[in-house]
């Protein structure tokens, strides 16, 4: 009936992932309790839960994204704690525990921390970049978000029904193969990822479709901004990757369940094939991350040195020659493998070339910054904090791309902090510098300075000392993935890397303590004009937040950066341009199939984790009847009248002209 | 390029300008010739399977050539790939995807043989174990 679940599946002995567990669902359920008790639940049902609105998706992706940050981080802690002291000792972590944590720390950072993360700022900024009121299929939007949000949620019940995955981030065989790891944990990874990867392929669909067919009257391809121009790029290598992720997996699936031979070690199956596909997807992916968090720094550099972005062409070639280079490299990761000295040249060199796109944007932003009058805000600093780490960064990947080397420092701890040094450093502050950004934009406010500067000190500082002396030990020999140690040489180092994390606990203290303050001190931080930074690109002409439609009249765009000039026209003339003509505006109505859809598709991953087949027919049903009721609805669109569009609007240019009357700017 | 507020606009667009009722005969017919096409080649290919008109090892090859003279049909007939200046995004589109797919398989093929060149034969691994 319950197929392989059983009250066994419940770690009763184990109480560190039970109490975890047990907080996290007493959490969960009084969050729950509080909505009920407000009488908050239709407001979120109608305006959240079943939203196709990309700026309210964009901003649940980076909640989803934040929370699973905090996740991942609490991992990573634990992990650092026990080889702090797991020193000729077991530590208090047993292996089979700690490598589940590895595993599960690896996985949610990258596609359910990260990945959210860097969605939903494209969720939440490219339309308006774009100028134009939504995406191209927005209830398809809604149903990528909830897919993503159902595997987060699988890898966190993995936490208290059964385990995870103890194979590391990518489960390689013949160790996830049923004969090594004959528990749910590989399942679990596999369905989470599985489901969520749909999702992410959906995004992708979504976002070229609207980028190459969807952009304000007169935005040319080289008249888009660069965060839009990277999300493209992101979006394509989404494209191309992902089927290859999915193909791969379920190729790993159809052995565990279905006893076929692709990657065992018997009956003809090559575990070296599952090596080779799966980093054909995974180096494209850490590409799709690093592109649109350059996209953030572009934005960002340009906005705070007051100055277009230099060298715009050159940017947009170099972000679609990574685009296409970050295919030609995907065996850097298994130089060791033993494809020999032809195949290893290649693809070292291959390697190497793709640091040059990197390097040319380097110079671009060097030169925004040069002759610049610059801001140093928040965002500024984790920009400019980024350009210093980053290409540190780039350099150990670039002597990882060393065969020779790499057959030295493969697998070491040496590469562990390398991938950290461009992911933490390059994406993740890149992330924080765009929430920042965009803040206001979303919520009508900024936020608080001082708290946000103090989260970047002790974030950097924290980076150093935690991911520094990985190089050391890693090149003192170090393997990663070590559970307990006996090395005199590394203990001190590692100790070091723990004060390293607890600064890091202190600033995400402080990033917390940051939000807090800023919504109560919300009035005195709010943006009133809705162009807080004195922005540069479209998404600055709108309110803050901008209403449902985005724009009142859709932008007709005449130049590059043609915001910026309209502002100066505005300013050298002192008034507006002529009040436009305002019609009714045709929106997608908000549908809750995206939710039901998920909720569905989690039924399906647990069932299939769990061998409970009726569950899964059953879930299958419930996800197709949603298809067909949802195709069959015959109101899709609902209309704002005219008036009301020109009674929010002219309240708008009300605030602007004021500001034109009274010379007054408070840009930060 | 124009906009809209959404992507249910460009089925609109679609829509009127196929509007009237001859143009979806014709579209019908395309459909029909593609079906046709399309099972002949799939006929085909069960037939070179099994036919010995074709010298034993050209089989997979011809296969081959069928299964991308497919490709070609639905492109054509079914997903309505033309030359014409409005379909130069999906022209792209479809270069990039053959590019990158030429890629990874091109990229896997050359690494496997070199791989598999390189292990040693089975025998001698165990008897490395013993
Ligand atoms: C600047 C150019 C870069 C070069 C030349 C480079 C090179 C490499 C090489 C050669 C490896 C494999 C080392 C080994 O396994 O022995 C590697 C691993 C890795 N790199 Fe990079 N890299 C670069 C940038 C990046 C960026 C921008 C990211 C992420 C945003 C990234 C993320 C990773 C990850 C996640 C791994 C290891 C994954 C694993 O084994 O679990 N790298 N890099
Ligand atoms: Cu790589």
């Amino acid at each position: 009936m319950l197929g392989k679940l059983s009250w066994s599946a419940i770690p009763f002995d184990q109480p560190i992932p039970l109490i975890a567990g047990a907080v996290v669902v007493l959490l969960m359920l009084g969050a729950l309790a509080l909505v009920l008790a407000k009488g908050w639940m239709p407001y979120l049902w109608k305006e959240w839960i079943t939203s196709v609105d990309h700026k309210r998706l964009g901003i649940m992706y980076v909640l989803l994204g934040l929370l699973m940050l905090l996740r991942g981080f609490i991992d990573a802690i634990m992990m650092r704690a026990q080889q702090a002291v797991a020193y000729h000792a077991q530590g208090y972590l047993p292996p089979e525990h700690y490598n589940q944590v590895f595993s599960a720390h690896g996985t949610i950072m990258v596609l359910f921390a990260a990945m959210p993360l860097v969605i939903g700022l494209m969720n939440f900024v490219v339309p308006l970049q774009l100028g134009v009121r939504d995406v191209a299929f927005p209830t398809l939007n809604s149903v990528s978000f909830w897919l993503t949000a159902t595997g987060a949620l699988l890898v966190n019940i993995s936490l208290v029904v059964g385990e995870f995955a103890r194979t590391g981030w990518l489960p390689y065989p013949p160790l996830s193969e049923l004969r090594y790891s004959p528990g749910v944990g590989v399942d679990y990874y596999l369905w989470a990822v599985q489901i969520s990867g749909i999702g992410t392929l959906l995004t992708g669909i979504n976002f070229v479709t609207t980028i190459l067919k969807i952009r304000a009257p007169g935005m040319t391809y080289m008249r888009m901004p660069m965060f839009s121009w990277t999300a493209l790029a992101s979006c394509l290598l989404i494209l191309a990757a992902f089927p290859v992720l999915t193909a791969t997996l379920a190729m790993l699936t159809l052995d565990r369940y279905l006893g076929f031979h692709f990657f065992t070690n018997e009956a003809g199956g090559n575990a070296m094939m599952f090596m080779n596909l799966i980093w054909a997807w995974g180096h494209p992916e850490v590409y799709i991350l690093v592109l649109p968090a350059f996209g953030i720094y572009s934005e960002v550099i340009s906005t705070f040195s007051g100055k277009p972005l230099f060298g715009y062409r050159s940017m947009v070639a170099a972000t679609l020659f990574i685009c296409v280079v970050s295919f030609m490299t995907w065996l850097h990761h298994f130089f060791t493998m033993g494809a020999g000295g032809d195949v290893n040249a290649a693809f070292g060199i291959s390697t190497s070339i793709i640091a040059v796109g990197t390097g040319v944007k380097i110079y671009n932003w060097l030169f925004t910054m040069y002759g610049g009058r610059i801001r140093f805000t928040t965002p500024m600093l984790w920009s400019m904090g980024f350009l210093t780490t980053f290409i540190t960064g780039g350099l150990t990947g670039v002597l990882l791309a060393v065969p020779p080397a790499d057959f030295i420092l493969h697998n070491s701890m040496f590469l562990v902090a390398h991938f950290h040094h461009v992911i933490v450093a390059g994406v993740v502050f890149a992330l924080l510098a765009g929430i920042e950004f965009w803040w206001p934009k979303a919520f009508g406010y900024r936020l608080h300075e001082g708290w946000g500067k103090a989260t970047f000190w002790f974030s950097i500082v924290g980076f150093y000392v935690t991911f520094m002396p990985m190089y050391v030990v890693g090149i003192l020999g170090m393997t990663r993935r070590l559970q307990h140690y006996d090395v005199a040489e590394w203990h001190w180092w590692l100790q070091i890397s723990s004060v390293g994390v607890l600064i890091l606990i202190v600033a995400a203290g402080c990033q917390v303590a940051q939000l807090l303050v800023s919504y109560i001190r919300r009035e005195e931080l709010k943006d009133i004009t809705g162009d807080p930074w004195n922005g540069r690109t479209l998404e600055w002409v709108t309110t803050s937040p901008p209403p449902v439609y985005n724009f009142a009249v859709l932008p007709q765009v005449i130049d590059t950066e043609y915001y910026w000039e309209l502002k100066q026209r505005a300013f050298e003339q002192a008034r507006l341009s002529e009040e436009p003509k305002y019609e009714a505006i045709e929106m997608p109505r908000n549908s809750p199939t995206g939710f039901v859809c998920a909720f569905f598709a989690t039924i399906i991953g647990f069932a299939l984790i769990w061998h409970i087949w009726w569950l899964m027919i059953v879930g299958l049903i419930g996800a197709y009847a949603t298809f067909v009721v949802f195709a069959w609805r015959d109101v899709p669109e609902y209309m704002i009248p005219a008036d009301e569009v020109a009674q929010q609007d002219r309240a708008r240019r009300a605030a602007r002209q004021h500001i034109l009357n009274t010379g007054e700017v408070a840009w930060q | 390029m124009t906009a809209h507020a959404h992507g249910d606009d460009l089925e609109h667009e679609e829509d009127d300008r196929g509007g009237a009722s001859d143009e979806h005969m014709a579209h019908l017919g395309t459909y029909a010739l593609g079906l046709v096409l399309a099972t002949g080649l799939t006929i085909a290919s069960f037939w070179v399977a099994k036919t010995h008109l074709i010298y034993d090892p050209g089989v997979p090859m011809a296969l081959a050539t069928l299964a991308v003279a497919q490709m070609g049909i639905h492109l054509v007939f079914f997903l309505h790939l033309t030359t014409a200046p409005d379909n130069t995004n999906n022209i792209l589109a479809l270069a990039f995807g053959l590019l990158i797919v030429g890629l990874v398989i091109f990229g896997s093929v050359w690494i496997m043989d070199h791989l598999n060149h390189n292990m040693m034969p089975m025998q001698q691994i165990m008897q490395m174990q013993r």
